[in-house]
């Protein structure tokens, strides 16, 4: 265990493995995703061999374990590389987060061992990619207000309504979509399914054209009498609001690496560009204004990172981590917002430009606080932990 | 076949190298190591050899201080089968580490043995063609491809215009200059399958070989003199501005 826990004590010290992960991570990021970001944010969309690269490093399922056909690693691997790919590229770094914490993550988890065996060992090689199907155009926080329904019907379900804002939505081969079968029975109604893209009646609506991370598709997705094997049940009937909530602390451990490394990214090119840059005879770095911004960001990404790993650690111990994960994506994001904000003003003129790398994280950095729970839901799950006791 | 890599750890290329207080040496406190990068290309060499014939074997084995452990654990998460260490901590004469890896070979006896064309941190390219001088096996420097036939191996190298390709009788020595493809990066399910392996020490006092040999010595180090702003010629018509460039390579530059 790389972190605080209860056994091993307060020790911040990476293992050998993770070390050897980061490094892969970081090589592989500097070196095949970084040339490609700027592209990947114009063009809208991530090539597909990138992900199958990934996918062969093992990204694609690093805490799979290796029964399934994953790496065998730990949760806190996993938030190493995704802050490695994410201080590279946000759009292919969410592809990931989503892929491994809101698909791969719900199926282990809860999943059955016949559907482990049948699900995991495409998707953690990332041969197929996974997306989560929770949120529809009237129900985002309030999830448990969602319309689209599941229907007993001979030996299976079947599916209607829409999802919306799903992220891998249309790359992505498997879903795990949340369906009410008893309204009146609100969050006690709900289930969860896996629902592969194939099925008759499961189709992509729009595509959603975003601020930032444009890379990442995020598409509408329409189940219209969608039929659904029974075998393809995930958890029991009036499961799915816990299944749901148990991913999203997972996944919200994943997007606060993914701010820590948004954040890495303004740091780093913030300082490069502060040392070459001159006005009034001197480097900008040499300025007390420009040198506080770059203590600030460099204080908080250490904090948000700390924060990120010990939610992880937890995590991987199976102890409760919904607090913990909750404080890291509610600082981590505020710190990538923030430090985007400080980058395109250090980069001043340039800042404003697509020429230059700040704009593309000011862009990306902003959909942090709003996915996989607001800031606001954040600090209602982190009131409501502290004042339980 | 069996391929074996004599490999070292060096200072990664990304480490920004400074001085340390002796004058002599550098400061390796805290810095990144890293397999050589020319050591890398002979693994992926040999790792592609690997991937058209799974029945290869790939061996790594380094003479150096503990640490270089790390670099061997990284070559076998790149897909290397097996990996040993010849601990060293003082510092040896170069031929006398030819030596110690001559003894490992004769143990291991690999078919083919690929070197990496010269180490990045003294960039002396001593120990691949002095290993094929104590073993007595054939040896051809700088190599692109190896391509294995029966009983031999073709060894190609790039040469001013195209290519020349040696064939030598296996078993045989070849240091590399470049693999076909960029090294492979380690894979985590690569990572998971190194740690499961052992990795053999050996102290060098334990080999029985000779440890003598010339040594060199750093008398000093410091680093380059920082370069002074660049000139642009951009006055005046082309043919004046062709004296002006040849007058300041001759005079300024002085590389006429």
């Amino acid at each position: 265990m790389a972190v605080t826990s209860a056994e091993t004590g307060f020790d911040l010290t990476l293992t050998e493995e993770q070390e050897q992960a980061q490094r892969t991570a970081r090589d592989f990021a500097t070196e095949r995703v970084l040339p490609r970001a700027a592209e990947i944010d114009e063009q809208g969309k991530i090539p597909r061999e990138l992900l199958a690269e990934m996918g062969r490093l093992g990204f694609m399922g690093t805490y799979v374990p290796e029964r399934y056909g994953g790496s065998g690693l730990d949760a806190v691997c996993y938030v190493l590389i995704v802050e490695e790919i994410n201080r590279a590229c946000a759009s292919t770094g969410v592809v990931l987060c989503s892929h491994v914490s809101l698909a791969v993550d719900p199926i282990l988890q809860f999943g059955t061992e016949e559907q482990k065996q049948r699900y995991l060992p495409a998707l953690a090689t990332g041969e197929r990619i996974g997306c989560f199907a929770l949120s529809e155009p009237a129900s985002g926080s309030d999830a448990a207000a969602m319309r689209t329904s599941a229907r007993r019907e001979g030996d299976g379900w079947v599916l209607n309504g829409t999802k919306n804002f799903i992220t891998n939505g249309s790359i992505g081969d498997v879903a795990v979509v949340f369906a009410q079968t008893d309204p009146p029975e609100r969050h006690k109604g709900i289930a969860a399914f896996i629902v592969e893209k194939s099925v008759p009646g499961f189709s992509v609506g729009k595509l959603e054209r975003k601020l930032g991370i444009r890379g990442s598709d995020t598409a509408q997705l329409l189940f219209q009498d969608c039929r659904v094997p029974a075998a393809n049940l995930l958890g029991e009937v009036g499961e799915g609001f816990k299944i749901a909530l148990s991913t999203l602390d997972g996944g919200r451990i994943s997007i606060a690496a993914q701010a820590v490394g948004i954040a890495r990214a303004c740091l780093e090119d913030s300082l490069a560009y502060a040392k070459q840059r001159e006005a009034f005879g001197k480097k900008i770095a040499d300025f007390q204004a420009i040198q506080w911004m770059l203590a600030d960001m460099a204080t908080e990404i250490d904090a948000a990172r700390l924060l990120t790993w010990r939610a992880a650690a937890l995590k991987d111990a199976g102890e409760d981590h919904i607090l913990a994960a909750a404080e890291a994506k509610l600082f981590a994001s505020d710190v990538a917002v923030k430090a985007a904000r400080d980058c395109v003003q250090i980069f001043g003129g340039y800042g404003y430009l697509k020429d230059f790398p700040a704009e593309r994280h000011y862009r990306d950095a902003k959909i942090t606080e709003i996915y996989e729970g607001t800031s606001e839901i954040m600090k209602l799950v982190i009131a409501e932990e502290i004042l339980k006791e | 076949m069996k391929i074996l890599i004599p490999l070292k750890q060096v200072p990664d290329s990304t480490v920004r190298v400074s001085v340390a207080p002796d004058g002599k040496s550098i400061k390796t406190e805290g810095i990144t190591w890293s397999i050589s990068p020319y050591d890398e290309y002979a693994i992926e060499m040999a790792l592609e050899r690997k991937d058209d014939d799974p029945s290869t074997v790939v061996s790594v084995v380094t003479v150096g201080p503990a640490r270089s452990r790390d670099a061997l654990r990284q070559a076998l998460a790149m897909g290397c089968d097996d990996a040993s260490i010849v601990i060293a901590d003082e510092a040896i004469p170069p031929v006398a580490i030819a030596r110690a890896l001559a003894k490992v070979i004769e143990d291991a006896k690999p078919d083919l043995v690929l070197c990496g064309k010269q180490a990045s941190d003294d960039d002396q390219g001593f120990i691949g063609p002095a290993l094929a001088e104590v073993l007595g096996w054939p040896h051809v420097a700088t190599i692109t491809k190896a391509v294995p036939a029966d009983g031999s191996v073709e060894l190609w190298r790039e040469v001013e215009g195209g290519h020349e390709v040696w064939t030598a009788r296996l078993p045989a020595l070849a240091t590399v200059h470049k693999s076909e493809k960029e090294p492979r990066y380690p894979s985590l399910p690569g990572i998971m399958k190194a740690k499961k392996k052992e990795i053999p020490e050996r102290p060098f006092t334990a080999l029985g070989v000779d440890s003598s040999g010339p040594m060199l010595e750093v008398l000093s180090m410091e680093p380059p003199p920082a370069r002074g702003a660049g000139k642009i010629l951009k006055d005046g018509d082309p043919r004046h501005l062709a004296d002006q460039l040849a007058t300041a390579l001759r005079d300024e530059a002085k590389v006429l």
